[in-house]
């Protein structure tokens, strides 16, 4: 493992090119079917919806041809706070249980001035084993989005969804030009993290631990890195205005675009499975 | 002859290895630098030059291949690489964007002070640091930084580098995007360095002139491996080589070589502006064979 290889970690904003059905997929569908995936995910109160949720998403990554290995890596940054959020929802979530459901497991703590209890419910351990499911879940599906489709699709979709709501003045080119340069720039972003951590531990600058909770010492570490990270963001800030403004770009009004999609059979179909599929698992009544 | 202090040896690198979008860098790329020698390291964009230039001081691991740095291994994972960025400073591409504190001299002092070194220690090297670029000490320590000029900025950032005072001084494209006043000042503190501390230099450049003023000693490298290695007169003489890999040769050398082929007798090592002169008044006053 390379000590300053920040950009293997970024696996949002990046694009894998390839040809499978996922790929093919207009991003408007793309985007529309995610969401309807998502709800599905989302909705399950049973174990075994949500595992069949779990092998669908999986069913899906496959079928991209992307490495799921890849996909996951993008869960390692967060992977410390899911795990002390998965503990406290099994040790403390039962106490708060409104529902009434049956308790597995309660143990009064009293430590000096601190008393409180474990308690897990029948509904605790649901929620919390299913949280897991959910996040990954939701954290490959949004990267089987991103990675398999390439910016510029991905905003002329949020703009094309979002053009319906016009009347209601939603600047939809605007929200889709600002999250298509906030996507740009992460993995730039990224590599000039990596350059300036670099250079300035090639003239002294030490990153290595100084003990996980000494705070200030690990921002103070950071420092260095920060001010020339923000000053080069705002550079580049300001080249892209000067950029966009010599090619007289003025915002959404009056724009129009060279091609126009139509949905064809593929995506009529994907929307149809993928809302009969949340439909089906919000319906059946799972035994548990 | 003296043992070389970095060695590498069929060096490998990827980036983003294992993952969808791995690349390689170096395939089979070697090195070698000993005490006191100026080498010159030249390639077209995407050669692997800065790749290669990361794995001397341990920013990179070596993935295949050997490197050997003042003896230690780096290819051993057990090896810590922090106490040889003491020794191999390493000045990155436009390092004045590395520079942080708002004050010219905290800026320079962030290094030795990193080091523990005592206040008055860290004022000796930062004055060492700052006469070695020529900026002077009094007028500059208190500048804001971010106000200076951008050759100003490149300056006080090699500073910072020589202000941990490496026995080697690696520089990625040092010239790039100065002006001509720049380039010179900038030539001539790297070859102070070097004849008054001894300094090894490493030079990373597509500059030809520059390569054949300053180094002694050049590696070419082309798609990751290293391709022409020799003195700078063996190297440039093969500029049929050169040109196919997109590089060329020096302006005098260029110059040299059209005259010899209109008849004029130069000699065929000319590399620099004093060569020529120098070529030119040899051949005149000798009689024309």
């Amino acid at each position: 493992m390379d000590e300053f290889e920040f950009s293997r970690g970024v696996t949002v904003g990046q694009y894998i090119p390839g040809t499978s059905f996922v790929h093919r997929l207009d991003a408007r569908a793309k985007i529309l079917g995610f969401i309807i995936l998502i709800a599905a995910v989302l909705t399950t109160p049973s174990y075994i919806g949500n595992a069949i949720c779990f092998v669908a998403v999986l069913a899906l990554v496959q079928s991209s041809g992307l490495p799921i290995g890849y996909l996951m890596s993008g869960i390692r940054p967060i992977l410390p706070i899911l795990v002390v959020y998965t503990i406290f929802n099994f040790l403390f979530l039962g106490n708060y249980d409104p529902t009434g459901s049956a308790v597995l497991f309660h143990t009064p703590v009293n430590i000096g001035p601190w008393q409180f209890a474990f308690t897990v419910t029948d509904n605790s351990m649901r929620q919390t084993i299913q949280g897991i499911f959910r996040i990954l879940d939701l954290i490959l599906l949004g990267s089987l989005l991103t990675l398999t489709t390439p910016i510029t699709a991905l905003s002329k979709a949020i703009e094309g969804l979002l053009a319906p709501f016009r009347r209601i003045k939603v600047p939809g080119h605007e929200v889709a030009m600002i999250i298509a340069i906030a996507y740009r720039f992460m993995p730039t972003v990224a590599e000039e993290l990596e350059r300036l951590m670099k250079a300035q531990a090639s003239r002294g600058a030490d990153f290595g631990r100084p003990g996980r909770l000494q705070f200030i010492q690990r921002t103070r570490q950071l420092v260095p890195v920060t001010v020339p990270l923000f000053v080069s963001a705002f550079r580049r800030a300001e080249d892209l205005i000067v950029a966009m403004e010599s090619r007289c770009y003025v915002g959404g009004a009056g724009r129009s675009a060279v091609y126009h999609d139509r949905f064809t059979s593929l995506e009529w179909i994907s929307l149809a499975v993928a809302l009969a599929f949340t439909i089906a698992i919000a319906r059946t009544p799972f035994p548990w | 002859m003296t043992e070389p202090i970095i060695e590498v040896r069929d060096l490998w690198h990827w980036y983003l290895r294992r993952t969808p979008l791995e690349s390689v860098a170096l395939e089979g790329a070697s090195f070698e630098l000993r005490p006191g020698e100026v080498v010159g390291i030249m390639g077209h964009t995407g050669s692997g030059k800065t790749t290669l230039v990361q794995h001397f001081n341990g920013l990179l691991r070596p993935h295949r291949g050997s490197v050997r740095v003042f003896g230690a291994d780096l290819a051993d994972p057990k090896v810590d690489p922090r106490p040889l960025r003491r020794r191999v400073g390493l000045v990155f591409q436009f390092p004045e964007q590395q520079l942080f504190d708002p004050t010219v001299g905290d800026d320079i002092a962030f290094g030795p002070r990193k080091l523990g070194l005592e206040h008055a220690e860290v004022r000796r090297r930062v004055q060492g640091a700052m006469a070695a670029v020529g900026l002077p000490f009094d007028a500059f320590k208190d500048r804001y930084t971010f106000g200076l000029s951008g050759g100003e900025m490149r300056r006080v950032a090699l500073a910072g580098v020589l202000a941990l005072e490496p026995e080697v001084l690696v520089l990625d494209e040092p010239t790039a995007g100065l002006d001509p006043r720049g380039r010179r000042q900038l030539l001539a503190s790297l070859r102070a360095l070097h004849d008054e501390h001894g300094t090894a230099l490493v030079f990373v450049s597509h500059n030809m002139d520059e390569v054949a003023e300053l180094v002694t000693r050049v590696d070419v490298l082309a798609g990751g491996k290293t391709v022409l290695s020799g003195t700078v007169r063996e190297v440039f003489r093969e500029d049929g080589r050169l040109r196919e890999l997109g590089l060329g040769v020096p302006a005098a050398t260029e110059l040299a070589g059209a005259l010899r082929s209109r008849g004029v007798p130069l000699r065929a090592d000319v590399l620099t502006i004093d060569d020529a002169v120098e070529a030119m008044w040899t051949s005149s006053s000798s009689p024309a064979a």
